[in-house]
């Protein structure tokens, strides 16, 4: 266990004197304690009518049996920086070793497998002076007792200690609740890597998790950064991982806001519809975020029957009414661009029927052969709208044997546009106007539009509910590159893929489509190659090394840990080796971070993979320090 | 009441006449679109009749073979109806009493079987559930009103009849297949088939090895484009693209390119590292790199980067750029940028184009090589500027991209079709070893018998599994009951029947039973469809066509069980379950499952000696959960006897007319 300076100030001493310290380990008893101040002061009296007074505590520690750790004694108030931004002020243990402080503060707030996460130093905040009134606000969680029950026994699917007052069920619905988007100068505000040296930089600042924050120079009241450290996301249960889900979608939103992980502008487009998606949701279907497995049952059970209970009271009329397709009826204006013609757009009555569009030359004329009847399937749908010129424009691609005809129809209204869009939406997916999400297809159009407006009227940052800036959704390049409603429409056109999916569904998408980044998981650090007289960067997976020219930026060479034999840090020189099958053999020292910090990256997801074969419950820390203790854990 | 007593004829009324125009057109009348590029049905025939006459004489029977599974589950369907309206006069004698009692509750007997099905099988758990679920909505009869009875029972007629609209609309092909040695197939594929049943269709007409390369290819000899489509897909939608002059052509054949990527990853995934290691990957390795790239949370798409040649629009000339497959697309790198993800340009997505080979383009389109891949939307035919054509410099490097490309656009889809398809191949091959002799169709060997089941199980393999496992004991029950039409003893099908389906052994003893059975073919479409699947295949010669729908035979059972109301009305509740035996009905639950099974539950893989028991069970679930689905049954599944009435159009029973003539020949 290690060791950690205790001061006490000893009364006999005089009250001016300075404090006395002594070292001490958590599992030392009171009486321990006093027999080392003892020997400290040198003061030979009887000493037994004195004890220990904890003046933050206000209390006396009389058990002389009971250890530091017992009375919580090395137990202080930090200021944990959480992925989502919000900053806590809770009890943590500060002489364990890192690796258990963090077990500590997961399961307070209730996230699986700590072992992904750990502590890091957070990047110093550019001091301005008119940001005083701004301090973020701190939610405070001292008060909350330690347990160390390993799995904190849940009430109404939170952790008991969340659900003794509604200030601590706030807390925790902000932990396990994704924050709506931020202003746009939120985001621009934030610290941004711009090169990969820049993104070594920040993984220097991990904590080492062998030691404890005392002996890193941790003091009470620092503030620390929270964050999942190795992305090896194992066995996520949205039902059990309501904060952890919730968190780890946080870090990957400001890993691509922030651009700390590259994408194409198509990426960017897809992942500011899922957040858009993603807040609109949470905010308006409230949690149930229920972990209560009888709970879900009786809810399942419930929603079952209900289903049943429609089909069986559903008569015969109804049966034949969900027979005849709605169909959607008007007159709209069509423009078909082609080469050398330019008519401009002519009204006709349309009729949206199944996946079809036909018209007529007027309503009377409906009954008849249409004009023409355009089948939408498997056709390209793109929105070209502006509310403020009441343009609203549907433009369809629609294959046929030649090639794609380009179509445009021109619709009079928001309403009349939302419909027809919505319906030109299903319908190039196969689906019909009796889909169960055409409706909700409207409202996510109708919502759009009113985005539009709001980004046209007035570029104020206030993410309400219904109008957050497009510029919320994306990092700052796209600030600059596009106008809030210019980005309208492309995040829409990405929107339309994932309007229908449920919230977690959509939280799940965006870490699979982050995930499937090609530079997804890479931590890097400045490394100097034995031999090499240039600084390179050496980029660490889950599942490989790679070598990155700095020069070039190219990755040059990839070692998988599958062919790893062994690896040794010579910590005299602070060099890692590493051998890998076939007498590869490489050597390097580290520039931007500790080689210790690398030696645990790599032993970390080493750990990582042995996961999935124990299926044990019980994380086995020995074997995470063996890994990545280095010479402490021997 | 008059109603929709009016309403429900009317419906009928309008069934009849899809179905004709289904006999006529052969294909899916789609009453509601008159557009004419919708008009495309047969594929390369301009109409159906053209089509027959090209047909060779055992395709024909083949063809018929379908057909009637078609139309009989159809008139199976209708009689049931037509029974609960009037008094059962098609009812034979093995009928058991519900049918006649119109006002009385439980008119269908049919639905009894299901019912019983589930009591025989009470060993499974999820038997009771189901048989549970369907006694308390109508407690026997008597606790409800006789109004309340009859609401339900016309409501229950309704639903039918609205399915069997939706059932008259599906849309069927039939198509021919070409074979390696220039031989054909012809089949009939309905919309609801994906790739998976129609390449099990083929394995049973073709007694190939059924290894994982076997695929089903579509090939444009206008734009010289080919590719094989990917097990899950559907077959009939991508061929209703073509054009009614359409040369396209469709072939069964191996592409080892198919699957190569499970077999050797390192060859995609590590693409990089040079030849010696690749080659000398060790298993355990290319397990690693499925796992990591298949079976975490998302899919990983092969990190490719690499110059290709993309032919310029219109033009016939080739111009170089550094492209890069992504999860969300091709990009390329513009003129003068770097390759960072924020400078890409997106060439394409995915989400509406297909990836093809490229045939001969050097000549074609003056490539600067062979070895081109085309990504186009499905419903382009022709040249278009829609098309994009990419040039690598070699084969490897195509193979390289195509797959790529497939694995971002299908993702998780296509490490599912490998296991499905290494399992089919597995249990092919122990197919093959056991009837080393395989005949062929023509033959009425008990072997292609027994493999007809198989077939049939091939579906089911997946669900059976995971079942069998479970309670290996209740298997005999079923069988028997499958028997039940003519020989309702015991002793024959007992043991067979389960074996028949992952075993080929079994089967025989099936065989001869369904031979014996022929006579009963008009009654036993007032019974459920399922029975009569086994032994229409041993008359008819082509039967394992039909085997394959088993999806639609799911459907069938589902109807039965879920709706409460239903079975109040049409068949009452499944009477006592209990006796299965004594009544006739118990066979056709049996005979679902056998085909029902294999929908339900996709993944575990066929233990061999696989209990009739276990199918049953996810056949039952299966359809305890339909309930609500009724449209998705498919008749087809249920092979009835080629006897059955000639209910369906002029042209159906012309050709039943044929097939009952050969017959007799045989």
């Amino acid at each position: 266990m290690a060791a950690w300076d205790l001061s006490v100030t000893v009364e006999d001493l005089g009250l001016d004197a300075p404090p006395v310290t002594i070292s001490v380990a958590s599992d030392l008893h009171i009486g321990g304690v006093i027999l080392k101040l003892v020997e400290k002061t040198q003061i030979k009296q009887d000493w037994s009518d004195h004890a220990l007074w904890w003046e933050q505590k206000q209390r006396w520690l009389l058990r002389t049996a009971w250890t530091l750790e017992k009375y919580g004694i090395h137990h202080k108030p930090l200021r944990l920086g959480l992925p989502n931004g919000i900053t806590l002020r809770l009890r943590v243990c500060f002489s364990n070793p890192v690796f258990q402080t963090v077990m500590g503060i997961c399961r307070m707030l209730n996230i699986r497998h700590p072992e992904e996460l750990s502590l890091l130093r957070p990047i110093e905040e550019k001091k301005k002076k008119k940001d005083k009134n701004l301090a973020p606000e701190i939610y405070d969680l001292t008060e909350v007792p330690l347990s160390s029950v390993s799995r904190p026994c849940l009430y109404n699917g939170m952790p008991a200690h969340f659900a003794d007052s509604p200030e601590m069920e706030a807390i925790y619905k902000m932990l396990s609740v994704t924050q709506p988007p931020p202003a746009p100068e939120v985001i621009a505000k934030q610290y941004r890597p711009a090169s990969v040296v820049d993104k070594a930089h920040i993984n220097g600042r991990w904590l080492d998790s062998s030691r404890c924050l005392l002996q890193q120079g941790i003091q009470e009241n620092d503030k620390l950064w929270l964050r999942f450290k190795y992305y090896s996301t194992y066995d996520m249960d949205p039902k059990y991982d309501a904060v952890r889900l919730t968190q780890l979608y946080e870090q990957a939103r400001w890993a691509i806001l922030l651009e700390d992980i590259d994408c194409t502008e198509e990426e960017m487009m897809l992942f500011g519809a899922l957040q858009y998606h993603i807040s609109k949701v949470a905010q308006s279907e409230p949690q149930i975020m229920s972990n209560n497995p009888a709970m879900d049952d009786l809810d399942s059970a419930l929603q079952s029957l209900e289903v049943k209970m429609e089909g069986e009271g559903s008569s015969a009329s109804d049966l034949l009414e969900n027979m005849t397709a709605p169909e959607l009826t008007d007159y709209l204006k069509i423009f078909r661009p082609k080469r050398l013609t330019l008519k401009g757009y002519k009204q006709y009555w349309f009729k949206f029927q199944d996946t079809s569009i036909s018209y007529f030359k007027s309503k009377e004329e409906s009954i008849g052969e249409p004009i023409q009847m355009i089948n939408l399937k498997g056709c390209e749908v793109a929105p070209d709208v502006n509310v403020a010129a009441q343009k609203f424009l549907i433009r369809l691609l629609i294959p046929a044997p030649e090639g794609m005809n380009e179509v445009y129809l021109r619709c009079e209204n928001e309403q009349q546009y939302a419909q027809w869009m919505a319906g030109c939406r299903l319908a190039s997916k196969g689906k019909t106007l009796a889909d169960s999400s055409f409706q909700s297809e409207i409202q996510s159009i109708r919502s759009f539009l009113a985005m539009q407006k709001t980004n046209s009227s007035s570029s104020s940052a206030n993410a309400s509910e219904e109008s957050i800036n497009t510029h919320s959704l994306v990092s700052p390049r796209y600030h600059k590159k596009y106008k809030p409603k210019q980005l309208t429409p492309r995040i829409l056109d990405a929107y339309q893929n994932v309007a229908q999916l449920s919230l977690t569904d959509a939280l799940m998408r965006f870490l699979q489509i982050w995930q499937a980044l090609p530079d997804f998981g890479l931590s890097y650090v400045v490394v100097r190659f034995k031999g090499s007289r240039k600084d390179e960067v050496l980029g660490i997976a889950p599942n490989r090394l790679i070598r990155i020219d700095l020069s070039v930026g190219d990755v040059v060479k990839t070692w998988r840990y599958n062919n790893m034999k062994q690896w040794n840090v010579n910590w005299d020189i602070r060099q890692m080796a590493i051998e890998f099958e076939g007498n590869v053999n490489i050597a390097f020292s580290c520039v931007t971070a500790d080689c210790k910090i690398v030696h645990e990256f790599i032993g970390g997801y080493i750990f990582m993979s042995t996961r999935s074969r124990e299926k044990s419950e019980t994380l086995n820390e020995e074997l995470f320090h063996k890994l990545t203790g280095g010479h402490e854990a021997l | 009441m008059d109603d929709i007593d009016a309403m429900f004829s009317a419906m009928l009324g309008e069934m009849d006449l899809l179905t004709q125009s289904l006999g006529e057109e052969t294909v899916p009348p789609e009453a509601l679109s008159s557009t004419k590029k919708e008009v495309n049905y047969s594929i390369g025939f301009t109409d159906l009749n053209e089509s027959l006459h090209e047909l060779e004489g055992n395709d024909l029977d083949a063809l018929m073979a379908d057909l009637m599974a078609d139309l009989n589950a159809t008139e199976e369907k209708l009689a049931t109806e037509i029974e609960g309206l009037k008094a059962p006069s098609n009812s034979q004698p093995d009928f058991p009493p519900p049918p006649k009692g119109l006002s009385t509750e439980p008119a269908p007997s049919h639905i009894s079987p299901s019912s019983a099905g589930s009591g025989s099988s009470n060993v499974s758990t999820p038997v009771p559930s189901a048989a549970s679920s369907l006694a308390p909505p109508p407690p026997p009869g008597a606790k409800p009103t006789v109004e309340e009875i009859e609401a339900q029972m016309k409501a229950d007629k309704i639903k039918l009849a609205l399915e069997k609209l939706k059932e008259a609309k599906v849309k069927k092909l039939v198509v021919k297949v070409l074979m390696n040695d220039g031989s054909s197939k012809t089949l009939m594929v309905d919309e609801r088939q994906n790739v998976r049943e129609v390449l099990d269709n083929m394995f049973e007409k073709s007694h190939c090895d059924c290894n994982v390369n076997w695929s089903i290819c579509e090939t444009n000899p206008e734009l010289q484009l080919e590719r094989a489509f990917e097990d899950h897909e559907n077959l009939v939608e991508p061929l209703s693209a073509w054009t009614r002059d359409s040369e396209n052509k469709v072939l069964f054949q191996e592409r080892p390119e198919k699957y190569e990527v499970f077999k050797n990853p390192q060859n995609f995934y590590l693409w990089k590292k040079d030849k010696r290691t690749l080659k000398d990957m060790k298993d355990k390795d290319k397990e690693l790199l499925i796992q990591e790239n298949f079976c975490g949370t998302s899919i990983i798409v092969p990190d490719l980067e690499g110059v290709l040649h993309l032919k310029e629009d219109g033009k016939k000339s080739w111009k170089q750029r550094l492209f890069q497959l992504r999860a969300s697309g091709i990009y390329y790198v513009p003129k003068g940028k770097t390759k960072s993800s924020r400078d890409l340009v997106c060439f394409v997505q995915f989400d509406n184009v297909n990836v093809y080979y490229g045939k001969d383009f050097r000549t074609k389109y003056k490539a600067p090589t062979d070895f081109c891949f085309v990504l186009k939307h499905p419903q382009i035919q022709k040249e278009s500027q829609y098309i994009k054509y990419l040039c690598c410099d070699d084969s490897w490097s195509m193979n390289l991209w195509v797959t790529g490309i497939r694995i971002a656009k299908y993702g998780a889809s296509l490490h599912e079709n490998f296991k499905t398809a290494e399992i089919k191949a597995s249990n092919s091959v122990w197919t093959n070893r056991s009837t080393p002799s395989s005949s062929n169709q023509s033959t009425p060997s008990p072997t292609v018998k027994a493999k007809s089941p198989n077939q049939a199980n091939g579906h089911a393999t997946k669900p059976q599994p995971g079942p069998i496992s479970q309670n290996p004991a209740p298997p005999p029950p079923p069988l028997a009951e499958v028997l039940p039409p003519p020989p309702p003893d015991p002793v024959l099908p007992p043991p067979p029947p389960l074996a028949a389906k992952t075993a080929s052994k079994p089967t025989p003893p099936k065989r001869n039973q369904p031979n014996n059975f022929p006579l009963p073919p008009p009654d036993m479409d007032n019974l459920p469809p399922p029975p009569p699947p086994p032994p229409t295949d041993d008359h008819l010669e082509a039967p394992p066509d039909f085997l394959p729908p088993p999806p639609p035979a799911t459907g069938f059972s589902s109807l039965p069980p879920p709706p409460p109301s239903f079975g109040g009305v049409d068949h009452s509740l499944p009477p006592p379950p209990p006796d299965p035996v004594s009544l006739p009905p118990p066979p056709p639950d049996p005979v679902f499952v056998a085909s029902g099974a294999p929908p339900p539950p996709p993944p575990p893989p066929p233990p061999p000696p696989a209990a009739p028991v276990a199918t049953l069970r996810p056949a039952v679930r299966t359809s305890g959960s339909l309930k609500k689905v009724p449209p998705a049954p498919p008749k087809r599944t249920a092979p009835t006897q080629g006897g059955g009435g000639g209910g369906g159009g002029d042209f159906m029973s012309e050709l039943m007319l044929a097939m009952q003539k050969k017959r007799p020949d045989q």
